[in-house]
């Protein structure tokens, strides 16, 4: 059977359900919402990538170097307190997000409850008038069952920019 | 229209600065000439360098230079750009390698910058008055080591690195030389770019305690549950030495307190006696209280939070900012660790204080595109007349880490090299 026959997964489209709401969330700032979607042991990680010579062992990211996320969930519920405090000045007028998110795929995991699957994101952050540059990264997510809905349990973010072409990462990717 | 002259853009009497400083092309175009192709600039912390082979590359000013330990153990600068094309002979920004290759035209060059050959090498053999030992990269002037920061600079007769850090190496031994292990840097580098003038980065870690509260109330809530304490009022200073600043108060962990970890503010207290030993009391409680820094012209750290970072002049309105993380090498693996995710918490691009800086720093440079708006001078008054003498602390002292002399000072520097011709023409101060 080609590629172009292939009939959707019911656990692609669970999977794209998940991204797509999630994406959606994230672009209108529900994070109380966003975080309820992850799992309580969940990592999420968005290396530094560094330009490396193909032949460096030590490869272009590594878990123990600089990261822009390295996160548990208190983590990320910390910086939510402030994307949304009352004084998170730059934050007023709000940042105009969109998070495109493509190329999903899904396999299996090592778990039974869940699935490894990829996607692409691009997210663009339109501020005040202005517009930042777009970040694009590859994601690779772990989506864990629990109580019958899909949770996120890992993450992993791999940018296609070594120097960030933005001032910061006020959202998540 | 033409500029006048840089003394005549900097009022340290009145304390006045022109906007144009932060715009003008023209402007920047000198300070590459005449401050960073002139002054010790930080290059490389020497944990960085670990081996021979090893490699990083940085720019120094918009020159990009290759740093590398050699087989004999030296660690050298040279420029990352071929002499014979122009093109650039390393694009990792770190590893280890045997030498650096050309891609352009085979050239390649030894851990020292020599020329050792190139493809199809027998032309040039027989090139009359060829001399490979003439076509290596070109080395820095100067290159030195202060504690483990490798720093350097294209020009012959800058003083040496001692001299120009001056007394300001008192201050910088709190960080540097605070426990006989010495330091190093973890988990590499995180790079991002702001859209500012670098000056503005810069003066904001040289003396900027007054945006603290304000600022980063939010990121403060975050990490701590609580604003950034009231700081008028308590003991707290400015101090600088050839326009290297450091303001601070005396408060230990005020610094370390925003990771929200509280190993980390535990283990200044537990050491603060043996500090005190090695430091003095008063210089064991900048360890890691709230205070910044700046090494003249574009190197900043914050103690306590352990940040390193070098303010990258991309244009006169792009900075790029590399961050890395200091500690001590003695640190547990646990603290080291502790560090490393507390710096990407805070002060990272993703960290939660970092980010209401670049958006402040964003607009206070883009505002001057206006003519008008650019005309205008800002204020850098406060506490004109705060000077002090002090009987333990060295340098320029000011009463009060609220205060703009440091600004003051890094920008009385500022005009002085760009007005000089010569280092003979620039005095400490």
């Amino acid at each position: 059977m080609g590629a172009g026959e292939r009939p959707v997964s019911a656990e692609l489209a669970a999977a794209e359900r998940f991204l797509f709401l999630e994406a959606r969330l994230l672009d209108a700032e529900r994070y109380d919402e966003w975080l309820a979607l992850l799992t309580d042991d969940v990592h999420y990680w968005v290396p530094g990538v560094e330009n490396r010579n193909r032949t460096d062992a030590e490869g272009p990211f590594a878990p123990g170097r600089m990261a822009h996320f390295d996160d548990g969930w208190t983590d990320l519920q910390r910086r939510i307190v402030r994307f949304t405090s009352e004084t998170a000045w730059s934050e007023n007028p709000p940042t105009r997000h969109v998070h495109v998110v493509s190329n999903v795929e899904v396999e299996p995991a090592e778990r039974e409850d869940e699935l490894l699957v990829h996607s692409l994101t691009v997210v663009h952050r339109g501020r005040y008038e202005a517009s930042d540059e777009a970040l694009y990264g590859r994601r690779e997510d772990v989506l864990r069952r629990v109580e019958g809905e899909l949770r996120l349990a890992r993450r992993r973010v791999i940018l296609a920019h070594n120097v960030l072409p933005s001032k910061n990462l006020n959202t998540f990717l | 229209m033409s500029l006048p002259p840089p003394a005549a853009l900097v009022d340290v009497e009145r304390g006045t600065v022109d906007r144009r400083i932060f715009w003008e092309r023209e402007l920047y175009e000198r300070e590459l000439e005449r401050i960073f192709a002139r002054c010790w600039l930080f290059v490389a912390h020497e944990s960085q360098l670990p081996e021979p082979g090893s490699f990083l590359t940085t720019t120094m000013g918009e020159d990009n230079v290759i740093v590398a330990r050699g087989r004999d153990g030296v660690i050298r600068a040279f420029l990352n750009s071929c002499p014979h094309r122009g093109n650039r002979v390393c694009h990792a920004e770190r590893g280890t390698a045997r030498g650096f290759v050309c891609n352009y035209h085979g050239w390649s060059f030894g851990l020292d910058g020599a020329l050792r050959g190139m493809h199809e090498s027998g032309a040039y053999e027989r090139t009359p008055g060829f001399d490979p030992a003439e076509h290596g990269l070109l080395q820095v002037a100067q290159i030195d080591a202060y504690k483990g920061f490798v720093f350097a600079t294209f020009d012959a007769e800058a003083p040496p690195l001692a001299d120009y850090l001056g007394d300001f190496r008192w201050y910088l031994d709190i960080l540097l030389d605070n426990d006989d292990g010495g330091t190093e840097f973890v988990g590499g580098c995180i790079r991002s770019v702001i859209a500012c003038n670098w000056k503005v980065a810069a003066e904001n870690f040289a003396g900027d305690a007054l945006h603290a509260g304000w600022t980063h109330d939010s990121g403060a809530r975050a990490m701590g549950g609580a604003s950034v304490p009231t700081l008028d009022g308590q003991e707290s200073y400015q101090v600088n030495v050839n326009g290297h600043c450091w303001e601070f108060n005396l408060d230990l962990v005020g610094n370390a307190a925003t990771f929200g970890d509280k190993r980390v503010t535990k283990n200044l207290r537990v050491r603060e006696q043996e500090l005190a030993e090695r430091l003095g009391p008063l210089r064991a409680r900048m360890i890691g209280a709230i205070s910044s820094a700046t090494v003249f012209p574009n190197m900043s750290f914050l103690p306590g939070q352990q940040t390193f970072r070098t303010w990258q002049p991309k244009g006169p309105h792009h900075t790029q900012l590399d961050t890395w993380v200091l500690v001590n090498r003695s640190l547990s693996d646990e603290l080291k660790e502790a560090y490393r995710k507390g710096v990407m918490m805070t002060f990272s691009p993703s960290g939660v204080f970092e980010m209401d800086d670049g958006e402040n720093w964003e607009y206070s440079t883009r505002s001057n595109a206006g003519v008008v708006t650019r005309a205008q001078k800002l204020h850098y008054g406060l506490g004109l007349d705060s000077r002090i003498e002090h009987p333990e602390l060295k340098g320029n002292v000011f009463r009060s880490q609220l205060n703009d002399a440091n600004a003051r000072a890094f920008y009385a520097r500022w005009t002085q090299l760009l007005e000089a011709d010569s280092w003979a023409q620039v005095n400490d101060r």
